[in-house]
């Protein structure tokens, strides 16, 4: 596959020419997003009617644009409220929701949408020009390398135990039991649902995250008047447009760790079936590994926001690489932006890029055009979308658990889902009030079912040989990987104790 | 694209999306119940026992894009994935109403083979496919860019060598008996991996993680850049000028298996509905046997690149002898599909 420089200019060109389409598709995609429960590819189908009847290029436009901004609609309920849009976010409100408590949800926005723009538009040019390399990758990350990619976001329990070692492991086994609900990938055989039909297909992913963080916060925050603090409310009364350029700012200057946890996504999301929730959760323990102050993680840290928003926003341009060039969708939106594509009498594969490269190569312009236009239509918004979090609880609250209900129940459509989301939402007030970390409950729930469809698929392989996970070159070098990226900051932490101990002293002597 | 052109896709679009506006506002309107007297009156609900984009979801819209004609009703489908269909056929059984506005479309192989398995909770002779809509031979076939693994031939000679790893949809599917039915007559070894569905079954084979899988065909025929289909277990070839290098199983190696239809989609419904409603019912398989004929369905099976000598209409009874014929060979393999062999 050559570059062919003039056919991008020329795609660039023209897909600015749809701005028509790409700005209804943006807001759309930003309130479907914002929506836990709704999602692209939902919607994508909802609107078959209307993508049916534009031209294919046009629609692959409009898609392709819901896409992306649907993907930073997820992360803007889960910084101002606590509610994750999709498991994508679901790393996002670990330092987002922290910062909006401390009365900067201006920033924490700011930095959630330059992270998400600069990632998405670094990925998108990157999937452009490395796309013949960067679809090798599905070619090695097979069951085995998955695994270990898995123990990456699953030991963010660890880390997250760290603070109490006890109470973080019981979560996170708690999570991850939870996860094992359902048929199990082999035999089809039901384990643990009760009885219920609605959990053969696994825990749904959206009433477990809506529950354990948007009904538990919602819960939380009745006790007070505001989500804010005190010292918050008064930043936020505060606030003005600076607050967004302050943002912007942070975030530009942290564009070194907007790069490697981009790269992170994009890796993550040319294989077939990872996805974002992988992505976002492995870059932000890889960014708390990295990190100078690990311990502020979770308290507001700006990279902590930075890493998830990006990778996930990276993961959005590797998911179409595989559809493009081994003809395998990277996830479920892009699976259904396909079939629309099919009814158009496009196949698409890397046909496309000879047949009609416009469409091919056009998917990622239409990207790339898109995080363009999405950066100026959407930061101005900051300063207005932060306002809510200074809504008193007393409406916040009734708000919160009504909107996440309904998103409980829409992907679909069980009313057994809003329950569900209700008893989640029990757990994780329970786990708040008692000190166990739901984050850690919930990757448990999100990974878990991942880890074992690979590791169940890995053993069938290899006919029953656990030592399968040790089989293959590539795996075992990120298993050492996985074991330093553990080890070495427990190290590291405990030489700083101990260096803080001996300086202790030293300057009482003194 | 000229100027022209773009301006009238504008237009087109802001029609377009006027038009859904539109038609959403007025489907509110109480109108529709002034006017409508006979069946239907209300939209039909289609449960699909598979993840929406795939193949049942494909051939479901293709279908009912041209019976929505008839009927002069629109068809709204509720997608309920998860333990081999099973959860769509279940909450299908429990949840839907017997009026005739809810049919299920389903498939008839894996998923009555799926019932050998694990019987339901539902009595199945509460249940009945009414038509069947096409028939779909289960296929073998490998990567182009498996260098080793070319044809059948060469695959049961590796198999003999070595045990190979075989994508498959799921266990209990017409595609996977037929690979290890053949594993059986040739003595190769095969282990077959259940990937959960097409699309993952077909990435694992592109990725080289599997040796080589065994599908429905009409999910592989479409990708012919990327995947060579080597044989069929079918009476004959059906599709001989896409599936150039597929040999019939039965021929080429002298066995008697039955055709293994991996694909065989069907409207099914309750009986009760049937019961209470037979003047309804009427209007249901009147009106949908005309579509197979329509030229408009032709054209939509075309644009989903499924190919249509796959389209096959079977009438009820016809549907019925293909369940007891597929309950039967799951019978004789049950405990290959359970694991208890």
């Amino acid at each position: 596959m050559e570059i062919d420089w003039g056919l991008f200019a020329e795609l660039f060109g023209r897909t600015f020419t749809f701005w028509w389409v790409i700005l209804p598709a943006i807001l759309l995609g930003l309130i479907v997003g914002a929506i836990p429960g709704f999602s692209a590819a939902n919607t994508i189908i909802i609107l078959l009617p209307l993508t049916l009847a534009m031209e294919p290029e046009i629609g692959l436009i409009f898609m392709v644009a819901l896409y992306a901004s649907s993907r930073m609609g997820a992360g803007i309920p889960a910084i101002l409220v606590n509610i994750p849009g999709t498991a994508g976010a679901a790393a996002t409100p670990l330092d987002g929701y922290p910062m909006t408590k401390q009365g900067r949800a201006q920033q924490a926005l700011a930095i959630s949408f330059v992270s998400s723009v600069f990632g998405g538009l670094l990925t998108t040019i990157l999937a452009l020009l490395a796309m013949p390399w960067l679809s090798q990758v599905a070619y090695h990350l097979h069951s085995v390398e998955m695994i270990v990619i898995m123990l990456f976001g699953i030991s963010l329990i660890a880390t997250i135990a760290a603070k109490d070692t006890l109470k973080g492991l019981i979560a996170g086994f708690f999570g991850l039991m939870i996860g094992y609900i359902g048929a199990d990938v082999v035999y089809e055989t039901p384990r643990g649902t009760f009885g219920f039909l609605e959990l053969y297909d696994k825990v749904p992913l959206i009433p477990a995250l809506v529950g354990l963080f948007a009904v538990s916060e919602a819960f939380a925050v009745i006790e007070g008047e505001s989500i804010l603090t005190k010292r918050g409310m008064e930043a936020m009364q505060k606030a003005g447009w600076a607050e967004t350029w302050e943002g912007v700012r942070l975030a530009v200057s942290r564009w070194w760790h907007i790069i490697w946890t981009s790269i992170i996504g994009l890796v993550i999301g040319v294989v077939p079936g990872a996805g974002a929730a992988i992505a976002s959760f492995v870059a932000y323990q890889q960014s708390k590994t990295f990190s100078k102050t690990p311990e502020k993680y979770g308290t507001g840290h700006l990279d902590g926001l930075v890493a998830p928003e990006s990778a996930n926003n990276g993961v959005t341009s590797g998911t179409l690489i595989p559809l493009l060039v081994i003809g395998v969708p990277g996830g479920a939106t892009a699976a259904i932006m396909a079939v629309v594509l099919q009814y158009h009498g496009v196949t698409v594969g890397p046909d496309l890029f000879d047949s009609q490269p416009e469409l091919a190569y056009g998917a990622f312009t239409a990207m790339a055009v898109t995080y363009a236009i999405m950066i100026l239509t959407v930061l101005p918004l900051a300063r207005y979308m932060s306002r809510i979090t200074v809504v008193s609880t007393t409406y916040m609250a009734p708000i919160i658990i009504s909107f996440t209900l309904v998103g409980a129940f829409v992907p679909r459509a069980y009313v057994f889902d809003m329950y569900l989301a209700l008893a989640f939402g029990v757990i994780g007030y329970v786990a708040r009030k008692t000190g166990y970390h739901v984050a850690a409950i919930l990757i448990g729930v999100i990974l878990g079912p991942l880890l074992e469809n690979y590791f169940l698929r890995a053993l069938r392989i290899s006919q029953g040989d656990v030592m399968v996970i040790f089989s293959s070159n590539l795996g075992d070098v990120m298993w050492v990987m996985l074991i330093v990226s553990l080890f070495v900051p427990m190290y590291l932490d405990r030489r700083r104790k101990r260096q803080a101990e001996q300086a202790v002293p030293t300057t009482t002597d003194c | 694209m000229s100027d022209f052109e773009n301006d009238f896709s504008r237009r087109l679009f802001l029609k377009g999306a006027s038009a859904t506006a539109g038609a959403g506002a007025l489907s509110m309107l109480p109108i529709q119940a002034a006017f409508a007297a006979a069946f239907p009156e209300q939209n039909i609900q289609i449960f699909v026992p598979t993840r929406a984009g795939g193949g049942a979801d494909r051939n479901m819209r293709a279908f009912t894009s041209v019976w929505k004609n008839y009927l002069k009703t629109n068809f709204e489908a509720g997608f309920y994935p998860g333990a081999a269909g099973r959860v769509g056929y279940e909450t299908y059984m429990g949840k839907a109403k017997a009026d005739c506005y809810n049919l299920i479309f389903g498939n008839m192989g894996p998923e009555v083979l799926n019932w050998v398995v694990k019987k339901p909770t539902f009595d199945l002779n509460r249940f009945l496919y009414i038509a069947q809509v096409d028939q779909d031979p289960g296929i073998v076939f490998v990567s182009k860019k498996n260098k080793k693994l070319k044809n059948i031939d060469d695959i049961v000679k590796e198999g003999k060598k070595r045990t190979l790893n075989v994508g498959v949809s799921r266990l209990a599917h017409p595609a996977s008996l037929g690979v290890v039915a053949l594993g059986r007559h040739t003595g190769a070894k095969f282990n077959l991996v259940p990937l959960s569905g097409g699309r993952n079954t077909r990435a694992g084979v592109a990725t080289g993680e599997m040796d080589f899988g065994a599908l429905p065909s009409g999910s592989v025929v479409r990708k012919q850049k990327q995947f060579d289909i080597v044989a069929v277990f079918d009476k004959e070839n059906p599709l001989p000028n896409r599936m150039k290098k597929a040999v019939v199983v039965n021929d080429h190696f002298g066995m008697k298996l039955p055709p293994l239809y991996a694909g065989a989609r069907a409207f099914g419904i309750k009986r009760e509905a049937i019961e209470k409603h037979p003047d309804r019912y009427k209007v249901l398989t009147d009106t949908l046997q005309k579509v197979y004929t329509d030229p408009a369905y032709k054209k939509a099976v075309k644009k989903t690149k499924a190919p249509w000598k796959y389209i096959r209409y079977g009438s009820p009874a016809d549907c019925e002898k293909y369940v007891k014929y597929i309950t039967d060979i799951g019978a004789e393999y049950k405990s290959l599909l359970t694991g208890k062999s």
